[in-house]
């Protein structure tokens, strides 16, 4: 018995120890690294930095340009937030009885899986205001004195920017919500089908409780994406005019990579990763509230 | 009766409005790209030309363009390397923390957890000089390091799929002689297969897709990803849209085409994710 117990020990340490060291080179020590980092004035290239105490955390907190960029970030948590009944309409609908459902499901996913970068480049072509074909939508609509310039008006410009976003991750949602619905099991619709119910019933009354747990995920996974926006921004208007379309993650590495201020920008990194794990603690403690309401039921 | 064809023509009709908003995109920039120069002026960019002005041009100067190559070589070498190690580290890994009690296990599952938590973006300030460092900046090594190390999804994957296999299995391969590392070859790793599947498919899509890690780690011309080859080439060709457009087209094409065929896959990983505890 002790012979295997080594043998195990042994394929356990083995096994892990490559894993582990990867983890901890990678994504450890650079996480703890920040957290030092944040209280120096590093610039990215010199042999030295000095300790400067918490004077980055109190320059990042006058910063109007970060400050303008999070508000950015809000913009995309609230477009997105009025997508989510929308999104949990299409998933119920390609749930239902639907003839050609297979090719709308595939659909619906498609920009998910499509290249970013190769897309935002599609979408400055749609909003350019020479020859762009949003603009020629509009005036086949007989709507044509409402184009502008879609990616340089500071006032619109993250909407045009969040609405892709939307077309890009929404399919993600509804195949999360459809996921859910598939769970439910099918006798308990039907009995209520023979009782009666009818499609809102059913919707109210036994799809949505029954899918809570994602529509909460979703929420929260709104909140943690919406404050991670960077590809769209950076590839479409890279963050302008000026700080117009800015985010908090693509300010971040600016100030990192472009203005070689690493010590500001690990602060910046430590006020993200503080509250996406913040985000994570407080979703965690909803979730066992809900399953354990449901349990005492 | 009558009440059933009108609730699924309206439901066809809220499905179809989906499509269309979905491809439209895609194939506005199809239309482009079949354009010359002059038709992308001439024409509406919701219309294709006339047909007999419909021109390839555009897609074989794209694809006669040795960087566009580069890129598939590059991503290719990264994608396989990075997926190999991938599945074999997230298998085991996984096997060894949902199977075995043993000391540290709390330590080795928080420090994962914490992998997964952390925000990946930010993070590459501080990783970027330990890159800088152990020599991989400006290498294909960067991203597949990076990739290995820290994009930690295929756990959940594997975990959940572990769950579904019974323990039964691993009692009788130990009795009847078999050794840790012969249970996990001979008989865990294949039952799993269709996790890695998953793994394989959803990480490529993942990693072609990717622009930032290669980006910041590798500007050198000839380390251009498919992606980063994209934005050179969106960069250098200001104003011809055309041109552009094709080669956006040939870079969306190579995961529509995993898409198309692996969807399964590609689903049940996606969720994965989201029905962990």
């Amino acid at each position: 018995m002790t012979k295997l117990n080594k043998k195990r020990k042994w394929f356990i340490a083995i096994s892990l120890v490559v894993p582990m060291l990867l983890l901890v080179g990678f994504v450890v020590i650079p996480a703890f690294d920040l957290f030092r980092m944040s209280f120096t004035n590093w610039d990215g290239y010199s042999k030295n930095s000095d300790f400067i105490g918490i004077s980055n955390y109190i320059s990042m907190l006058h910063n109007k340009d970060l400050w303008l960029s999070l508000g950015n970030n809000a913009v995309y948590f609230f477009v997105h937030l009025l997508m989510i009944p929308i999104e949990l309409m299409f998933a119920v609908l390609l749930n239902s009885r639907l003839r050609a459902a297979k090719f709308y499901k595939t659909m619906v996913f498609l920009p998910y899986i499509i290249n970013g970068v190769a897309i935002s480049y599609a979408f400055s072509y749609f909003f350019s205001p020479i020859n762009g074909a949003f603009d020629s939508v509009l005036e086949l609509l007989h709507l044509g004195n409402l184009s502008r310039d879609w990616l340089s008006d500071n006032r619109i410009v993250n909407y045009v920017l969040s609405s892709v976003s939307v077309w890009r991750f929404s399919g993600y949602h509804v195949v999360l919500f459809m996921a859910a619905l598939q769970s439910i099991p099918k006798d308990i619709e039907e009995a209520a089908m023979v009782d009666g119910a009818r499609a809102w019933h059913l919707f109210k009354y036994i799809q949505i409780p029954a899918i809570m747990l994602m529509v909460d995920f979703v929420l929260f996974d709104n909140i943690r994406g919406a404050l991670q926006v960077f590809d769209i921004p950076f590839v479409m208007t890279s963050g302008g005019p000026g700080y117009a379309s800015s985010t908090f993650t693509l300010y971040t590495i600016k100030t990192a990579f472009s203005f070689s201020n690493f010590g500001l920008a690990s602060t910046m990194a430590m006020a993200i990763m503080i509250m996406i794990v913040a985000i994570y603690f407080t979703q965690n403690t909803i979730i066992h509230g809900l399953i354990l309401r449901d349990r005492r039921k | 009766m009558m009440k059933k064809v009108v609730t699924q023509g309206v439901k066809q009709i809220i499905c179809l409005c989906m499509v269309v908003i979905v491809l439209a995109p895609i194939v506005l920039t199809l239309f482009a790209a079949l354009k010359t120069k002059a038709d992308m002026v001439n024409t509406s960019p919701l219309l294709l030309p006339p047909v007999n002005r419909i021109t390839f041009d555009n897609f074989t100067k794209v694809l006669s363009d040795k960087y566009l190559l580069l890129g598939f070589k590059n991503t290719g070498i990264i994608l396989v390397i990075s997926i190999f190690f991938n599945i074999m580290f997230g298998s085991i890994t996984a096997f060894i923390i949902e199977r075995f009690q043993f000391r540290g296990k709390m330590i080795v599952v928080s420090l994962f957890f914490l992998g997964m938590l952390i925000p990946n973006f930010v993070t590459e300030i501080a990783r970027f000089r330990i890159i800088q460092g152990i020599h991989l900046y400006n290498t294909l090594g960067a991203p597949i390091i990076i990739y290995i190390a820290s994009d930690l999804m295929q756990l959940y994957i594997y975990r959940q799929f572990l769950s579904g296999i019974s323990v039964a299995l691993d009692e009788a391969a130990l009795i009847d002689g078999c050794s840790y590392f012969g249970l996990f070859v001979r008989i865990i790793f294949p039952l799993l297969a269709p996790a890695t599947a998953t793994v394989c498919i959803i990480k490529a899509i993942n990693i072609i897709n990717d622009m930032y890690i290669p980006y910041l780690y590798m500007p050198k011309n000839s380390l251009r990803t498919l992606t980063t080859y994209i934005m050179n080439f969106a960069n250098a060709q200001q104003g011809s849209w055309q041109l552009l457009a094709a080669g956006i087209i040939i870079v969306m094409l190579s995961t529509i085409v995993i898409y198309v065929f692996f969807q399964k896959y590609i689903l049940a990983g996606v969720t994965a994710g989201a029905v962990k505890e």
